[in-house]
């Protein structure tokens, strides 16, 4: 049978090309994406000013298509991270010495100078893979799971997701949910909230490791508004538990009328801190809830992107982000593409500057610039350039600037003279290829 | 037709777009007045009436029944441009009217291409037998268009009536013509593949649209004129890539003749080729 | 309470759901900078950077984290 369904296939070739008199045509040549892999990988640098941190991190995606629309999604992502951020303690009139977080050595910082910790080198490797199906008629569904390990954390998560077409697939509903667990083991252990920071070798303070789970909730509506916009609205609420300190964060005990960090020196013979430090403490959970909005629209050939978010939680940390992002295409294959984007947050309710010395020790203290007042500015471009057979090239540079905005109500005494928070500098800069097989 | 026709076209020149699409235009009409059975002043209404008399027909006309003559050899009898009377018995709208038995008995005396006496350029049909081009018509038409606009224009162009559809030429920079292929039973709004199109033709036939539902059985459009009822165990849809939109779509056409044997025939055929069930 | 009001404005936008395209007026919205999932290494970077540097995360897709950098 085959081999007549073959004579028959060259014979109605023969009987095509004498109805069409066009002589022999050149024979037909496509490709399809079934049962083909697509790849994307990327290297990225990150680096902020003055020595602080910076991360260079290889990524790698692959998606393979199989037949009744079902793909398999997976992840791969090496990144490297060195440099110094800041500990949580302030600047004081004279240098400070601290112990490492490992505890067996000391470091030190001039004096008037915002204290940095350059004790960090770590490399991380998270992997991640996620199948999706159609179910029924209108229905996709979808399960991942990730993983992620470090020097001193692992991440183990999973994730499903549901999804429902309306109005001629027009309105797609979605909801998802997501589980993870993560456990901390910080060098050295971690150390007893609010603990006083000892001297090197001693470990008394610390508890060894930790652990913390989150469950996230996303739900979200996706609908077409015509030919050429679309919106999408998210609500999505998280809830952590667990350890949610950072354990390598403490924040400077001071005298109360001055402002100046505490001194003290250690016993002689052993080294540790010149100052009284305590190491930090936030609440053991943590509610999010967070609205998100995005709208694309093609203007022409153009494509405008843009989205805001807002995100509210128990630890009265209100933020908004504005993010745009417009797609230019450039005459042929390549593309520009600006971005912007504006980010804004008020403080945790347990930020602090310092602890004043006397006054009874708060429950929850933390002086991490990242949980304090602050907006960020993010511009950046893009270009991209379309190869053959659908590969793609990218690269993009972003500049990334964080201003603290601390309030006089936090500040005693001399601390109004000295430099209350460092602004963060970064670049960003990313290559990036797609291709498929 | 009874489809949208587009083109598709990558220039600057909005001059030269007119002059193409216009040229593609002509092309489709042309074909169309001169072989669809709704018209009243053509070859193929001259051959309708003849009431069982010979007719003369043109070089063109003869080379499509030479065409047909061939693809009913190829098909074993299952592709017959003379079955077009059993439209009388079928209406397929998606409801579940299935029609009488005696309503299709009293058609089939009328079907058989081996019934007609072709001899060219003299055709003759048994009193009251009709012609239908359909099956050959659109597909027909694209190529005739598509080899005008590749020889009038050096643009890189994409024909589509339909879903049957051909290009000129690849786009700029040696990128391919994406194409989707509707999805035949999940959402409208993806595809169930997406094709890089790089040259030739792509042809898609199935009932996606056209068919009756009764008693939970699904009647696909695609009738055997042996029997005046519809194949059986047919795909849902079927979509080859051939180097040219009639070869394309005489492939679709006989893999759904060959109902559940649909896979193995294209297979064989050696075509690309993306079947829904 | 807070929670509630934005899990009702999202309910309200729902609402609006009779617009929108027939099938074939779906060129544009194909196009793949059109998609909403598009730009996915980028997206990844800069969550996991803004994530590191800043207390909000997710909002788009899931709070991503998974590491020890907040």
């Amino acid at each position: 049978m085959a081999a007549n369904d073959k004579r028959i296939g060259a014979a109605l070739a023969a009987a095509t090309c004498t109805l069409l008199g066009n002589g022999t045509p050149s024979p037909a040549q496509a490709a399809d994406d079934v049962n083909s892999w697509d790849f994307e990988t990327a290297l990225l640098y990150y680096g902020e000013s003055d020595s602080r941190v910076r991360d260079i991190s290889l990524s790698a995606l692959a998606k393979r298509l199989f037949e009744d629309e079902k793909h398999l999604d997976l992840s791969l992502s090496v990144d490297t991270l060195t440099g110094a951020s800041p500990s949580g303690a302030i600047a004081t009139g004279g240098a400070q010495t601290f112990t490492s977080p490992s505890g067996r050595e000391v470091y030190s910082t001039p004096a008037n100078e915002i204290p940095l910790d350059d004790t960090f080198l770590d490399t991380r490797v998270a992997v991640s893979a996620r199948w999706t199906q159609p179910f029924a008629r209108l229905y996709s569904g979808s399960a991942g799971a990730s993983f992620s390990t470090e020097y001193d954390y692992t991440h183990i998560g999973a994730d499903l997701a549901l999804s429902r077409d309306f109005n001629r697939r027009n309105t797609t509903m979605s909801a998802a949910v997501a589980y993870s667990q993560d456990d901390i083991d910080p060098v050295g252990g971690a150390p007893q909230a609010l603990s006083q920071m000892l001297d090197v070798g001693d470990l008394t303070n610390r508890r060894g490791a930790q652990s913390k789970d989150v469950m996230d909730v996303l739900i979200g509506m996706t609908q077409v508004i015509d030919r050429t916009t679309l919106l999408r609205i998210n609500y999505s609420f998280s809830d952590s538990s667990g350890y949610l300190t950072d354990p390598y964060k403490f924040v400077s005990v001071v005298d109360p009328i001055s402002g100046d960090t505490l001194t003290r020196s250690p016993p002689s013979g052993t080294q540790g801190p010149g100052g009284v430090y305590r190491f930090e403490s936030r609440p053991d959970s943590r509610t999010k809830h967070g609205l998100f909005l995005e709208a694309k629209h093609a203007f022409g050939s153009k494509v405008l992107d843009v989205s805001y978010r807002y995100m509210t939680d128990d630890w009265e940390i209100d933020s908004q982000t504005l993010d745009a992002r417009l797609r230019w295409p450039l005459g042929g294959v390549g593309y520009l593409e600006p971005h912007l984007r504006y980010y804004s947050q008020t403080a945790a309710d347990f930020y602090r500057v310092s602890l004043a010395d006397g006054e009874p020790l708060p429950r929850f203290a933390s002086a991490d610039s990242r949980l304090g007042d602050f907006d960020a500015i993010t511009v950046g471009v893009k270009f991209g350039r379309e190869m053959r057979h659908g590969a793609e090239w990218s690269a993009r540079i972003e500049l990334y600037r964080q201003s603290a905005d601390v309030p006089d109500a936090l500040l005693i005494g001399n601390q109004f003279g000295r430099e209350r928070s460092l602004d963060l500098n970064a670049i960003i800069a990313q290559i990036s290829y797609r291709f498929g097989l | 037709m009874a489809t949208p026709c587009e083109v598709l076209l990558e220039l600057d020149d909005a001059g030269e777009a007119r002059a193409v699409a216009e040229s593609v235009a002509r092309s489709a009409w042309r074909v169309e007045d001169r072989f669809s059975r709704y018209r009243t002043d053509n070859i193929v209404q001259a051959i309708n009436t003849s009431a069982g008399k010979p007719v003369i027909v043109d070089d063109e006309t003869a080379n499509l029944l030479d065409f047909a003559a061939t693809l009913h050899e190829l098909s074993g009898g299952l592709f017959d441009i003379t079955s077009g009377v059993l439209r009388r018995a079928w209406v397929f709208d998606g409801h579940a009217r299935l029609p009488a038995r005696d309503d299709i008995e009293a058609l089939l005396p009328l079907v058989g291409w081996h019934k007609v006496s072709w001899r060219r350029p003299v055709l003759t049909l048994l009193p009251d037998m009709q012609l239908d081009f359909g099956g050959i018509g659109k597909e027909y038409a694209v190529d005739q268009a598509i080899a005008a606009v590749r020889r009038d224009f050096p643009v890189s162009c994409l024909i589509n009536f339909g879903g049957d559809l051909a290009i000129s030429h690849p786009r700029q920079q040696g990128l391919a013509w994406r194409v989707g292929v509707e999805s035949a039973t999940g959402p409208t709004s993806s595809a169930a593949a997406m094709i890089d199109l790089y040259r030739g033709a792509l042809a898609t036939s199935g009932d996606t649209h056209r068919f009756i539902l009764s008693d939970g059985r699904r009647y696909t459009h695609i009738l055997d004129p042996r029997t005046g009822w519809p194949v059986e165990h047919a795909p849902r849809s079927v979509t080859v890539c051939a180097a040219t939109c009639t070869d394309a779509g005489m492939l679709t056409t006989m893999a759904l003749l060959h109902g559940s044997r649909a896979a193995e025939f294209l297979e064989s055929a050696g075509v690309r080729h993306w079947i829904q069930h | 309470m807070r929670g509630l009001g934005i899990g009702l404005v999202i309910v309200a936008l729902a609402g609006c759901a009779s617009t929108g395209v027939a099938p074939w007026e779906r060129d544009v919205l194909a196009k793949p900078e059109m998609q909403l999932d598009a730009e996915p290494l980028d997206v990844a970077f800069d969550d996991h950077i803004y994530f590191s540097k800043e207390a909000s995360s997710g909002g788009r897709g899931f709070g991503g984290g998974g590491c020890g950098c907040n």
